[in-house]
């Protein structure tokens, strides 16, 4: 193939050293966009891990609940008002409150767990717990634990697998593991244990039974949630909020995302990384228009155009975004599997964010690019004599 | 000359520079240039050279008066104009400006594939330029791996490979040594007669100015006449060997007035017979080839003087107003002391006698 001349391409090629530099330079600041951007991508996962395993339809709550884990309770006859409604099959009445764990091979480290209650008889656990744990939890003082908190919990997990039976502390009140189910963890919430509704009250024996956290409420099929949201709505009192599942999770995220620093922290890392790339790239490309100043008024005087050069530095930008964004995705993806091992946060990259972060890299050396550009404005032609 | 004005220059003017601290550098040039025509432009530093070259090129737009290339007035030209009037041009720099990250095969690739010359077609016509520029066997070197003469030869192929209608050059042997220098002007030479490109060629080396058909002189941003060139040069020369070294000035023109005498007294001298005198200048009068030249061309001068006789050489330079102002000044001179005595007038008129002076200017002065 005999077209045109790369020009681009073989300006950079020609100075191996800086494109070495432009692209581990690149690489860092893609690299750091995935990180911050897959964290808090992580962050809004995990912090819907329970809303996404249990089963309903609708959620009613607390209107002082900002999220899960801090719950404030409402009365448990407004939920009982419910099944009355046309549409509604039926109705789960849940309590939630963080308690303290004492590791079972070392008492003295105490640790705070998410306790989960229910009445087993009623649905909206299937996903999380078999059939013979339902009934575990039935007996007094046996709660199922999640095989995937974090490791500070002690070795249950371990412990379970080899066949022994596990006893732990949980507010002062000594309790058996019957079994376990898997949740995971998120940014507020390392580890927990569902039992019953009565057993939640032996070991919160300060919380009454009429005040709960959560009511889930399952619908007859076929019938749409914000149209029983919408009957449900009307038919109580407006001192509870009765969310559809979508609206339960955008409310935990917005929380995450806007009322802690957390989001922010994140969502400013990735923006960190877009500048420091930036100006890594910028760096480059001016530096390399700048040594090639006399070369583009050379060919200005020959009768190239300024958009001519203008594609040249842009064909350069493009080029560095590619040839970073490869090995930065590369690397990300080994510290993704090697934080999710050791960070229990789904971390995981998906096709989609490769393709946003990649998105961004070309947009930010585009961006940068068109910076440098500006100094190729000043090419005079007329200088080349 | 015919139709083939290649370039029109009238009355451009050119400043730098806004309000107070304005500074023109070109005053009213005007010249015209036709294809097949090699034009070497002169000129001090400062002078404007360059400045005018770039205006040519459509480099610069230009201020005032008209410049006209290639059908193209570029006086107020829009850039589209510029670019089209650019890429009909064929430049060779100074300092070659060739692009480092790119071979010479790929240098040359750029001019052509500005006139969308692309596959079969420019293979063969790169090979082609580089091989009549003697580098066909550096093709696929990067300039860092050329010599400077190779380097500007590379960079003579990029301006003609596309056979411009033009080729401008500025200063194309400054960085080369006298051999690579001359080498590459003859370069320029051949092929721009080869293709009948007009050639203007910015340079303060005289050594080069040979290989003109015409000379440009320009001086404080005015053209000026080769004559008035030459004799101020000559003239400053002169007056530095009187000043410096007042024995030799002395030596070299007795010599040459007497080799004036003897050696064309017979009318008739051949070029066979003037190699014979350089050679006795060199080896019997043990003169330096340089001084040799300087005696020849001094006697040259008076024999061409006198050669006036024939009808030749003067007849045609003096017509009648010349005639006039040469008698005048004469007669003038005669007077300068106060007095006209009988010799001085005895002189003018054998002068007048012997130079054909008398049929010319009918009139005599009062």
């Amino acid at each position: 193939m005999f077209g045109s001349i790369p020009l681009g391409w073989l300006q950079l090629k020609a100075q191996k050293l800086r494109l070495v530099a432009a692209i581990m330079g690149i690489t860092f600041a893609v690299i750091l966009i995935f990180v911050q951007l897959e964290f808090r991508e992580a962050l809004f996962v995990s912090a819907v891990r329970y809303h996404t395993a249990m089963d309903y339809d609708l959620a009613m709550l607390s209107p002082k609940t900002d999220f899960m884990v801090s719950s404030k309770q409402f009365p448990r006859s407004r939920l009982y008002q419910v099944p009355g409604i046309d549409g509604v099959e039926s109705v789960t009445a849940v309590y939630m409150r963080l308690v303290s764990w004492r590791n079972p091979v070392d008492p003295a480290n105490a640790r705070n767990i998410l306790a989960i209650g229910f009445d087993p008889v009623e649905p909206g656990f299937e996903r999380l717990l078999s059939a013979e744990q339902m009934e575990a939890i039935r007996i007094p003082d046996q709660v199922i634990f999640d095989r995937r908190g974090r490791d500070e919990y002690g070795p249950v997990r371990e412990l379970l697998d080899a066949g022994q039976s596990v006893s732990a502390e949980i507010n002062d009140r000594r309790v058996a593991i019957a079994g376990m189910y898997e949740v995971g963890t998120s940014f507020g919430l390392d580890g927990g244990i569902i039992t019953s509704d009565l057993n939640f009250l032996r070991i919160l024996p300060t919380r009454r039974k009429s005040a709960i956290d959560f009511g889930l409420i399952k619908l007859e099929p076929g019938q749409d949630a914000t149209e029983i949201q919408g009957r449900i709505r009307e038919a109580i009192p407006q001192d509870v909020l009765v969310l559809t599942r979508q609206e339960f999770m955008d409310l935990e995220i917005r929380y995450w995302n806007k009322t802690t620093p957390i989001g922010y922290i994140f969502a400013f890392g990735a923006i960190m990384g877009l500048i420091v790339g930036l100006i890594i790239v910028y760096q480059i490309l001016f530096a390399d228009v700048q040594d090639h100043l006399q070369e583009y008024a050379t060919l200005k005087a020959m009768g190239y155009t300024h958009g001519y050069l203008r594609n040249v530095v842009l064909q350069e930008a493009i080029i560095l975004a590619v040839l970073g964004f490869v090995p930065g995705m590369g690397i990300a993806h080994l510290v993704f599997t090697k934080g999710a091992d050791a960070t229990r946060l789904p971390l995981e990259m998906s096709l989609e964010s490769a393709l946003s972060v990649f998105a961004l890299t070309v947009a930010m050396c585009a961006g940068s690019g068109m910076m440098a550009l500006r100094k190729l404005r000043a090419v005079d032609p007329a200088e080349v004599f | 000359m015919g139709s083939d004005a290649r370039i029109t220059l009238e009355d451009v003017s050119y400043s730098y520079g806004k309000g107070a601290l304005q500074k023109q550098i070109l005053f009213d040039i005007g010249a015209r240039i036709d294809g097949g025509e090699i034009v070497i432009l002169t000129g001090p530093s400062g002078s404007g050279k360059t400045t005018l070259l770039t205006l040519i090129g459509a480099l610069r737009s230009a201020q005032k008066g008209s410049v006209n290339v290639l059908g193209q007035e570029l006086l107020n030209a829009g850039e589209k104009t510029q670019i089209r009037v650019r890429r009909q041009i064929g430049y060779i720099f100074q300092s070659h400006n060739l692009l480092d990250s790119l071979t010479i095969h790929q240098n040359v690739q750029m001019a052509l594939q500005l006139g969308g010359i692309k596959g079969r077609d420019a293979k063969e016509r790169i090979a082609t330029v580089l091989q009549r520029v003697g580098l066909a066997d550096h093709e696929h070197k990067f300039p860092g791996e050329l010599s400077g003469g190779q380097k500007q030869r590379a960079g003579i192929a990029r301006a003609l490979v596309n056979r411009p209608a033009i080729v401008l050059a500025d200063e194309p042997t400054a960085s080369l040594d006298k051999q690579s220098g001359r080498d590459v002007v003859k370069l320029i030479e051949d092929l721009a007669r080869e293709d009948g490109s007009a050639v203007i060629l910015v340079t303060h080396d005289n050594r080069i100015l040979d290989v003109a058909d015409r000379i440009l002189h320009l001086e404080d941003g005015r053209m000026k006449s080769l004559s008035e060139v030459v004799s101020e040069g000559t003239s400053r020369m002169l007056n530095l060997l009187e000043k410096h070294d007042p024995q030799s000035a002395n030596y070299l023109a007795t010599f040459s007035f007497a080799l004036a005498r003897v050696a064309y007294a017979d009318s008739e001298v051949s070029d066979s017979e003037r190699d014979e005198m350089r050679r006795i200048l060199h080896e019997v009068a043990r003169l330096e080839p340089a001084e040799v030249e300087f005696v020849m061309e001094l006697s040259m001068m008076q024999r061409r003087a006198r050669s006036g006789l024939d009808n030749r050489i003067m007849n045609p330079a003096l017509d009648k107003v010349r005639a006039e102002h040469f008698l005048n000044s004469l007669y003038a001179m005669a007077r300068a002391d106060g007095v006209t005595t009988s010799e001085e007038l005895q002189e003018i008129l054998a002068i007048t006698a012997e130079f054909g002076l008398a049929e010319k200017a009918s009139s005599e002065p009062d």
